[in-house]
């Protein structure tokens, strides 16, 4: 994970990543108040419409790579003494975001489920 | 005027100190470089630091002042709070009181190459610039390489072997503005990666100590768009 991401392009996905999530917090914000949710079935509605869930999918891919570089960067700021325990960190962030990613994908799968 | 003033000789003291110090004679328009050079000269000869010029040229006697990084030449004893903390610039190891060693400041330097690379065959006359294309290397060139800059940065006091530092990327920045400088992408290449370049988080605590009035931290931005431009 970090290899393809480091310098330029960490530089660059870490500005988009924030400009895609605050551009999605907007809208997001304007969405929850234009649409009335009075329950589950409404709930579930607005997230099936693929255009809501492929959105919210990408905010998260956003959220993911954006917390990467940014505990990637504390880390190589703070920790560049030890280069053992800076391969540690970085390891265990890299396994911790992947989870994480892996359990954001299956809560969205879910609610997307025709099947739900 | 009272001054409290860094000492460490590391051939005969344990850890450093701080040594207070009076001035009584100050005199109008005094320079905290003055005052230093009253005091070695009038009661402590052992008092060691840097300088040179005396009006902010050589960039010899960037110190820590105060706080802040500043040259004692151009700083004015009337726009100092009492006691004058005086101590070496920080994150560097000292040699002696307010003398630090720059060599790896100067690694940095000497890594970004800073000088002219041009591949072409030379013309027969000198390579000129347009007046245009010169006014592009002001706000760099001017840089006299004091330190005060780089060892006020945080990323590079937390990787000082590997973050080029802002006073060398302000030099790298220099050669990449220049327009006969034919070296373009190895010198972009070369600043690529983690550290080199990408340590810089835009603190700006270079441009604020930067004793010329430049931008380092302007002069790394630009190396960022040059590099964004590139790979688009």
């Amino acid at each position: 994970m970090s290899r393809p991401l480091t310098g330029l392009s960490a530089w660059l996905v870490q500005r988009l990543s924030a400009i895609y999530m605050a551009l999605f917090t907007i809208a997001a914000v304007v969405l929850f108040t234009v649409t009335p949710i009075d329950d589950y079935g409404d709930w579930q509605a607005l997230w099936g419409r693929p255009v809501v869930s492929a959105a919210t999918a990408l905010f998260f891919v956003a959220l993911l790579l954006h917390s990467w570089v940014g505990i990637r960067d504390v880390i190589l700021d703070y920790v560049g003494w030890s280069t053992g325990l800076r391969l540690t960190l970085l390891a265990l962030v890299g396994a911790w975001l992947l989870i994480l990613g892996f359990w954001i994908l299956e809560i969205l799968l879910t609610v997307v489920s025709p099947w739900n | 005027m009272q001054f409290r003033i860094y000492r460490y000789n590391p051939e005969t003291d344990r850890e450093p100190y701080m040594q207070s110090y009076t001035l009584d004679r100050v005199e109008n328009g005094m320079m905290l470089r003055d005052a230093l050079l009253v005091i070695k000269a009038e009661q402590d000869s052992t008092l060691t630091f840097r300088h040179s010029c005396g009006e902010g040229v050589c960039g010899s006697d960037g110190m820590n002042i105060n706080g802040t990084n500043k040259l004692a030449c151009t700083t004015r004893l009337s726009e100092l709070k009492e006691p004058v903390e005086v101590r070496p610039l920080p994150g560097q190891p000292v040699i002696r009181d307010l003398v630090v060693d720059l060599t790896q400041f100067f690694r940095h330097y000497r890594a970004v190459r800073p000088y002219l690379t041009a591949k072409s065959p030379e013309p027969e006359v000198e390579r000129l610039q347009t007046p245009e294309e010169r006014e592009q290397l002001d706000g760099l060139y001017e840089c006299i390489l004091c330190a005060c800059c780089s060892t006020a940065c945080p990323s590079y006091w937390w990787n000082p072997e590997k973050f080029r530092g802002p006073a060398a990327l302000l030099q790298s920045a220099r050669f990449l503005a220049d327009s006969r400088d034919e070296d373009t992408d190895r010198r972009l290449d070369e600043l690529e990666g983690p550290y080199k370049l990408f340590r810089c988080h835009t603190i700006q605590n270079c441009t604020s100590v930067c004793p010329k009035g430049l931008n380092p931290s302007r002069a790394i931005g630009d190396i960022r768009k040059l590099m964004l431009r590139r790979n688009l």
